[in-house]
């Protein structure tokens, strides 16, 4: 241990020495302090770069306000950019500076301090223009930064992502938060507290002041030990509320959970109410060098005096502008540091004031103008009321601008902040949710209007108010940078991102008055900062330039998250294997043991792409697969289409309203084809309906649509037409099928025991049939996608891996095949059968795919029929379907190619919508949405692709059986 | 394991979903009584029937109840103004209990489980792991009722949750 560390006192356990590394440096700590804490006992004075000048900082803070000692840390705990302030010390914790190289005592990169004229604020968005942005990225970003993600993830341990509910939730568990959690506990109501620090008490831990007649830490560990045996409880310590969203959901990022396993966990709490008791942040003071290692906030100071037992240094100057940087020196002077001056901006001060620092000089109407050293601070020149100067020898300038209320919740609730000129803060003022501040996040600075303020928001009588001891009241004088500021001069008004106060007058002379403006210009509270120290002053500072009041410049939008979160906690267990939602069909695993390629093709459903064979390309196993169904008989898995039961009287007239043809004249037994419309006129989904029996239907959509035109239908009933007698029972997972489909596909099936007549006359197209296969309870449907004769077999889904197999031993005689995806495509392609995501793509109305023929002229009205007929009206220009053609048979077109005038680069005049190797015309063949496609069949277009340009002659949009022969047959 | 809960995937149970009037389902056939607030489940014989909306329930038994409900029920032939549609292999349960239920429950979904607001017999659609799911309280836990589809990824992300 250095001399640094106090021989008594501070809350750690001097009986656990913990042993941790610092930039390679091996040192010890003791259990309870943070890397802060240990460090400065170590005597580190520089721990790490800045952002953008690369000057040597050291900790200015205590807490998550900490602007300037961003740490990375290492091994298994491996993360970036972690303020020092809040990282316990463990055991073997691994740790370095960031944004320095070699090292932080010699680090290159502090070269930028020489220009640093020549790159003030914005500099990158003027200079580096040419050739772009993007060629000078990479080394601006290495050069200015913070660390960078972790390597690799970590070897053990995961996150975990959950939800919650209570009544309220208190975020903070200082004195305000301690009083308001017990209050409403005692009550029975539901109640999480949420507490950044690594113990409960705030600032009752940094302070030496007493409740209830005894020292507030014992008040803090009673009311502690209070909560933990109440079940209606929820106490997290090492708990940020970060985020706080619509309806109350706030988020809570909790590092070290309780279990072993994981590594942190985010809480999303809907909460009854919360109750914001988040403390507030001391402000740092504006003069020239004010980053310089040494320079501390007061608060600072005196939490690692009385909390750690470490002194920051052995003498000291004290600059404030305010009251409470008087309690913070005498207990400087107790702890053994010499206050060599109080530098008050202040004209006067009171007795109370004097009586803390008796015998110490106080200097009013005074300022420090600048502070000497580069590592450490050594002196202090200060301007006093005279106007003379006076250097003042010191090795530690202990700083205090006033108390920032943490308003950033409040903030992001939407709530709305308010300057108080007494107080010289903004203040939250009118909540936009069940939103209270209690406390110092409040503007109530003493420990008695916090107590007060915690038992009142609970609206309960679950706890008296205890006595507290005496404190001075809170009295401010602003100063929000110190006086005459020399041109060029280094004082910091966002220590973390390098924003001077002279970055903001540039802004200001650029024409960002706006503080929204200056803001993005100077990035001046930004990333990680949020405004948590530099705020206020930057708006102060906007202020005094721009001769306006505060409230008339206003503060900037508070954003989450309030501190750094992993993303790993938000996302949860929601890696690796489950990223994206996938959804099986209960044959997917055979199709697995097949050798098939497997992809997603819709609603998150792995189907078959297709069914590689030892030695072939892809377009072998596509032609292959494709030729199997032309000429044969093959199988694939329907199970995905989307399926509904559709009970009720008005059923008909419901699908004539969904639909443009006419449903509600089906015979029971059979089925039509449809398309949906959205209001707009344009194609919502297409797809089949039977009729099951009088007022009732069987529904089906496209696989990718079928939740969204669910949605879409429960919304018509229950909010338009709630009158009508209809209801819908999703059956997607009800049915699973096999389909054959192939010439030879009433074989296979007539091979599979199935106990109905198969003949066209008594099972036409678009028909379906109940009835048994192989023994099982099937529904056996005619439709086909494919152009081929097709029976859709839909059977149970705990049927369907039977049924497949006996469909494939049946089908071995006639050469049967699985076919995947891939080989549907090109079928129906060849067939000119559109395809939502391909020919449907949200521009389209039945016209322009050449279906005018879906469109009633009979029925009166149905949805998007007066929208299309004002689109056709108008008489604009529309991307029409139509098929295409390579000059080069062999030529294969990319899917997505823009068409454009010539070929050359000019804004397209159509897209190549699917483009296949066709098995049945032996070349290649494809479909389009074309400006005025039909009336320019035979003309020549031409596809744009990177590599070349393709003329394709353009064809009606069916390259396979266009009267429909075969799949009727 | 990270909580101590015992998770297994159930094997399908006989499952009818109604729409309609009480009325109009009593006039049609023999249920187990009707629950007296919406959002819970009353059991006979076991059967349980699930109030999850307005003249909406969830019929559901064991699987060798599944044909004789199937005569009683008589989907096909109910009358316009009800709706019976078997849908025992839509859902696939899963069964998790334990002394960490709730901290699998508040991982797995945005659902209030606390006992004071989704009692005893409770019984509702919400979310699992982002998927639509029919969440019932039984004794010393719950039944998760996934679409049979995601029946894998939902059992893959309850081991995730649960691992070391």
């Amino acid at each position: 241990m250095t001399t640094r560390r106090l021989a008594a006192g501070g809350r750690i356990n001097r009986n656990k020495v913990v042993n941790f590394t610092f930039n390679g440096r091996a040192m010890t700590g003791f259990e309870g302090d943070t890397l802060a804490s240990a460090l400065m006992a170590n005597g580190v004075d520089v721990t790490a770069r800045s952002f953008k000048y690369h000057r040597p900082r050291g900790i200015v803070a205590a807490g998550i306000e900490e602007p300037s000692s961003y740490i990375e840390l290492l091994g298994d705990d491996a993360t970036g950019n972690q303020p020092a302030t809040v990282v316990p010390l463990t055991e073997g914790l691994a740790t370095k500076s960031v944004n320095c190289w070699p090292s932080v005592d010699f680090d290159c990169g502090a070269v930028n301090q020489l220009f640093s004229r020549l790159i003030p604020a914005s500099f990158y968005y003027k200079t580096f223009k040419w050739p772009n942005w993007h060629f000078f990225e990479p080394l601006i970003r290495k050069a200015a930064g913070l660390a960078g993600p972790p390597p690799t993830p970590p070897v053990t341990g995961r996150f975990e992502a959950r939800y919650w509910h209570c009544d309220v939730l208190v975020a903070g568990a200082g004195p305000a938060g301690l009083m308001a959690a017990l209050s409403a506990a005692r009550a029975g109501k539901r109640v999480m507290i949420a507490d950044e620090a690594c113990e409960a008490g705030g600032s009752l831990l940094s302070r030496q002041q007493a409740i209830g007649g005894q020292p507030a830490a014992d008040w803090v560990a009673g009311v502690v030990a209070e909560l933990a045996e109440l079940d209606n409880v929820t106490h997290l310590q090492n708990a940020t509320v970060w985020g706080y969203r619509e309806h109350n959901l706030v988020l809570v990022n909790e590092r070290r959970p309780d279990r072993p396993a994981l590594l942190g966990r985010n809480w999303r709490v809907r909460a009854g109410q919360v109750m914001i008791a988040t403390g507030a942040i001391e402000r740092t003071l504006v003069f020239h060098n004010n980053d310089r290692p040494g320079v501390m906030l007061a608060s600072a100071v005196q939490t690692y005096i009385n909390r750690y037992g470490v002194l920051p240094g052995q003498r000291a100057v004290v600059f404030t502008n305010n009251s409470s940087a008087y309690e913070v020196a005498a207990q400087m002077r107790a702890a053994g540091i010499e206050v060599a001056a109080v530098v008050d901006s202040r004209s006067s001060v009171t007795g109370q004031e004097s009586a803390l620092v008796e015998g110490c000089e106080v200097l009013c109407t005074a300022q420090v103008t600048q502070a000497h050293g580069y590592k450490r601070v050594n002196a202090v020149t200060v301007r006093l009321a005279s106007g003379q100067t006076r250097r003042i020898a010191c090795d530690l300038v202990v700083m205090s601008g006033g108390w920032n209320p943490t308003s950033h919740l409040f903030s992001q609730s939407r709530g709305t902040l308010r300057y108080d000129g007494e107080t010289c803060c903004f203040r939250p003022d009118k909540p936009a949710q069940p939103a209270v501040c209690i406390g110092a996040a409040n503007g109530d600075f003493t420990l008695a209007e916090a107590l007060s303020g915690g038992q009142k928001a609970s609206g309960t009588q679950g706890g008296v108010v205890p006595n507290t001891s005496a404190e001075l009241p809170y009295a401010i004088e602003p100063l929000w940078h110190v006086d005459d500021l020399p041109a060029g001069a280094k004082a910091f008004v966002d220590l973390l991102n390098d924003v001077t106060a002279s970055d903001v007058h540039l802004a200001l002379r650029e024409g960002y008055r706006s503080v929204e403006h200056v803001k993005r210009y100077t990035t001046g509270g930004m990333a990680l900062d949020q405004g948590k120290t530099g705020n206020v002053n930057i708006i102060g500072t906007i202020a005094l330039k721009q001769g306006l009041p505060l409230d008339a410049v206003g503060t900037t939008t508070f954003r989450s998250p309030y501190v750094p979160v992993e993303f790993g906690a938000i996302g949860g267990v929601r890696e690796g294997s489950v990223v994206l939602p996938y959804r099986h069909t209960p044959l997917t695993q055979w199709n697995i043991d097949q050798g098939c390629c497997m992809y997603e093709s819709g609603a998150r459903w792995r189907r078959p792409g297709y069914f590689p064979r030892a030695g072939e390309s892809f377009q072998d196993t596509v032609n292959r697969e494709s030729t199997c169904v032309r000429t044969g008989v093959g199988v694939y898995d329907g199970s995905p289409l989307g399926t509904f039961e559709l009970k009720g009287s008005d059923c008909g007239r419901f699908l004539d309203l969904i639909y443009t043809n006419v449903f509600s004249t089906l015979k029971t037994g059979c089925g039509r084809y449809g398309l949906m419309l959205s209001d707009d006129g344009l194609i919502l989904d297409d797809g089949v309906s039977f009729k099951l029996s009088e007022h009732r239907y069987l529904m089906s959509t496209s696989t990718g649509n079928a939740d969204g035109v669910y949605q879409w239908m429960e919304k018509l009933l229950q909010t338009e037409y709630p009158q009508w007698d209809v209801k819908i029972t999703n059956i997607t997972s009800q049915w699973a099928n096999a389909t054959l489909c192939g010439p030879k596909a009433r074989e296979v099936l007539a091979a599979l025991d199935c106990d109905i007549d198969l003949a066209p006359e008594a099972f036409p197209f678009m028909t379906f049939r109940d009835c048994r296969v192989s023994g099982l309870p099937a529904r056996i449907v005619r439709v086909s996608f494919t152009g081929e004769l097709s029976f859709e077999i839909n059977v149970a889904p705990r049927h369907l891996l039977t049924l497949w197999e006996k469909i494939m031993a049946a089908g071995a005689a006639y050469d049967i095949m699985p076919i995947g995806s891939e080989a549907n495509h090109v079928l129906r392609v060849e067939k000119g059968f559109l395809s939502l995501g391909h020919e449907v793509d949200g521009t389209v109305d039945p016209y322009d795919l050449g279906m005018g023929w879906v469109m009633s002229q009979k029925k009166p009205d149905y949805l998007g029929k007066r929208s299309v007929a004002l689109r056709r009206s108008a008489g604009e220009t529309t991307r029409e379907l139509v098929g295409i053609m390579s000059n080069d048979p062999n030529d294969m077109i990319i899917e997505g190619a823009p068409i454009t005038p010539d070929g050359v680069r000019a804004p397209s005049e159509g897209v190549v919508t699917a483009y296949v190797w066709s098995v049945a015309n032996n070349r290649s063949v494809g479909l389009a949405l074309l400006d005025n496609g039909h009336a320019r069949q035979v003309e020549t277009v031409y596809v744009r692709m990177k590599e070349k340009v393709s003329p394709v002659t353009v064809t009606a949009p069916c390259f396979y059986d266009p009267d429909g022969a075969r799949l009727r047959s | 394991m990270t909580y101590s809960v015992h998770i297994q995937q159930r094997g399908l149970m006989a499952l009818f979903d109604l729409k309609g009037t009480e009325s109009a389902l009593l006039d049609w056939c023999t249920l187990p009584p009707f629950p007296s607030a919406p959002l819970t489940y009353t059991t006979q014989a076991d059967q349980e029937l699930m109030a999850i909306g307005p003249e909406h329930w969830i019929l559901r038994a064991p699987l060798d109840q599944e044909e004789p409900l199937l005569m009683v029920l008589r989907p096909e032939s109910a009358l316009a103004d009800l709706s019976i549609v078997h849908i025992s292999d839509t859902l696939c349960f899963f069964e998790v209990t334990g002394p960490d239920v709730s901290e699998v429950m508040a991982v797995a979904t945005p659902l209030d489980t606390h006992a004071d607001i989704f009692p005893t017999k409770g019984a509702t659609f919400s979310e699992i792991f982002s998927v639509k799911a029919l969440i019932i309280r039984v004794d010393g836990g719950f039944h998760l009722g996934v679409d049979r589809s995601y029946a894998p990824m939902i059992a893959d992300y309850l081991a995730r949750t649960i691992a070391d």
